[in-house]
């Protein structure tokens, strides 16, 4: 469902939120769909389109930290000079052949 | 028609008059004009106010007057009217001591138990962001717990900015974005390393269709790795192998091809 867009334009002095005016008007909030509604008034789950999120299994023992010491120096990528840069197929290859090519 | 008396009680007799009494003793008749404050007259007690307190007004609203803001009290007592009520300790020292399970999962939402926020200093003693040449060197799992290391940091730096503004404690905030946004950067640079290699990868599959090496149809192995010498160096590596079989007939002949792997 979309909400009604003229009314949900900030431009306009009418800055409407989910509560204001008579039914008919929808805004959602950005959570998403999941799933659809019955002619009936109920609403039905789509438990494909709903969100699971997956919890990685060694994230209690991780020692990674979001920072990385300022004494480090950022430096230059292998991909230097590359045209194709990092989306280049041929250096992908490259590395798959050095590591997972032969069993 | 209301008649009130400005003293409350209706039996005792005015002083004026007491006095008067005795007066009279001397003087052997008191006069005449207060001889009806001198007699006990019944007089009229009644409440200030004429409202009265029925328990069903005019209209039949028994909750009339009756507000939980205004702190009014019910109009007709219930079971519980006896019970005491337990009241609100509003000194924070006098509550009593919650225990709380020090494990519990809802402590990572803060950087330390001991005090609700970090310091402006403490938050600000980070360092760097990732960049991206440093994350394409991380395997998957790598990336994955370290995306989520990051949404754990940027719910404890929130928490402690909602905490701070609650509290108004102070300064802080500033140090506290400074240092979101060098998480968020890291985030980028991970969701940009795994863009990299779907798109790479994507490529790859174009680039193997035209690499004699590869086989990817799924009948045999998926690398031949085929052994081949530049021609370029083909002389010079003839040169050196007879080189060496001068030098030292007993060592093995050695693959004339180079193994490029």
């Amino acid at each position: 469902m979309k909400p009604t867009q003229a009314l949900a334009k900030r431009v306009t002095r009418l800055a409407l939120n989910t509560k204001n005016t008579n039914k008919g008007y929808y805004k959602g909030t950005g959570t998403g769909s999941t799933g659809w509604h019955t002619k009936h008034g109920g609403y039905i789950i789509d438990w494909e389109k709903v969100r699971t999120y997956v919890v990685p299994e060694g994230l209690s023992n991780c020692k990674l930290s979001p920072f990385v010491t300022k004494k480090i120096r950022p430096q230059k990528g292998r991909f230097e000079g590359d045209p194709k840069g990092a989306f280049s197929g041929e250096r992908y290859l490259e590395k798959w052949k050095e590591e997972n090519g032969e069993d | 028609m209301i008649s009130f008396s400005t003293m409350s009680t209706s039996t005792m007799v005015r002083p004026v008059v007491w006095r008067m009494l005795r007066a009279s003793q001397f003087q052997n008749a008191p006069p005449t004009f207060l001889l009806p404050s001198l007699l006990n007259t019944s007089l009229q007690s009644s409440p200030f106010s004429s409202t009265s307190n029925n328990p069903y007004p005019r209209d039949m609203n028994r909750e009339r007057g009756v507000s939980t803001q205004r702190r009014t009290g019910l109009r007709q007592p219930v079971s519980v009217s006896k019970t005491p009520l337990p009241k609100p300790v509003l000194d924070s020292k006098k509550r009593s001591k919650v225990d709380v399970d020090p494990d519990h999962g809802l402590w990572q939402f803060f950087h330390s138990k001991e005090k609700p926020m970090n310091t402006p200093e403490e938050d600000h003693a980070h360092g760097r962001a990732w960049t991206v040449e440093e994350l394409r060197q991380k395997s998957w799992e790598d990336l994955h717990s370290l995306w989520w290391v990051c949404c754990k940091e940027r719910n404890r730096i929130s928490t402690e900015s909602y905490e701070r503004q609650r509290l108004d404690a102070g300064y802080g905030d500033a140090e506290a974005r400074g240092r979101d946004a060098q998480v968020r950067v890291t985030m980028r640079g991970i969701k940009q390393t795994l863009t990299e290699r779907y798109y790479s990868w994507q490529d790859a599959q174009q680039v193997a269709k035209t690499d004699a090496e590869v086989d990817l149809s799924g009948e045999g192995p998926a690398y031949t790795p085929m052994d081949y010498v530049e021609e370029g160096n083909v002389l010079e590596e003839e040169s050196q192998f007879r080189a060496e079989v001068a030098l030292s007939p007993e060592a093995k002949p050695e693959a004339k091809s180079v193994h490029n792997a």
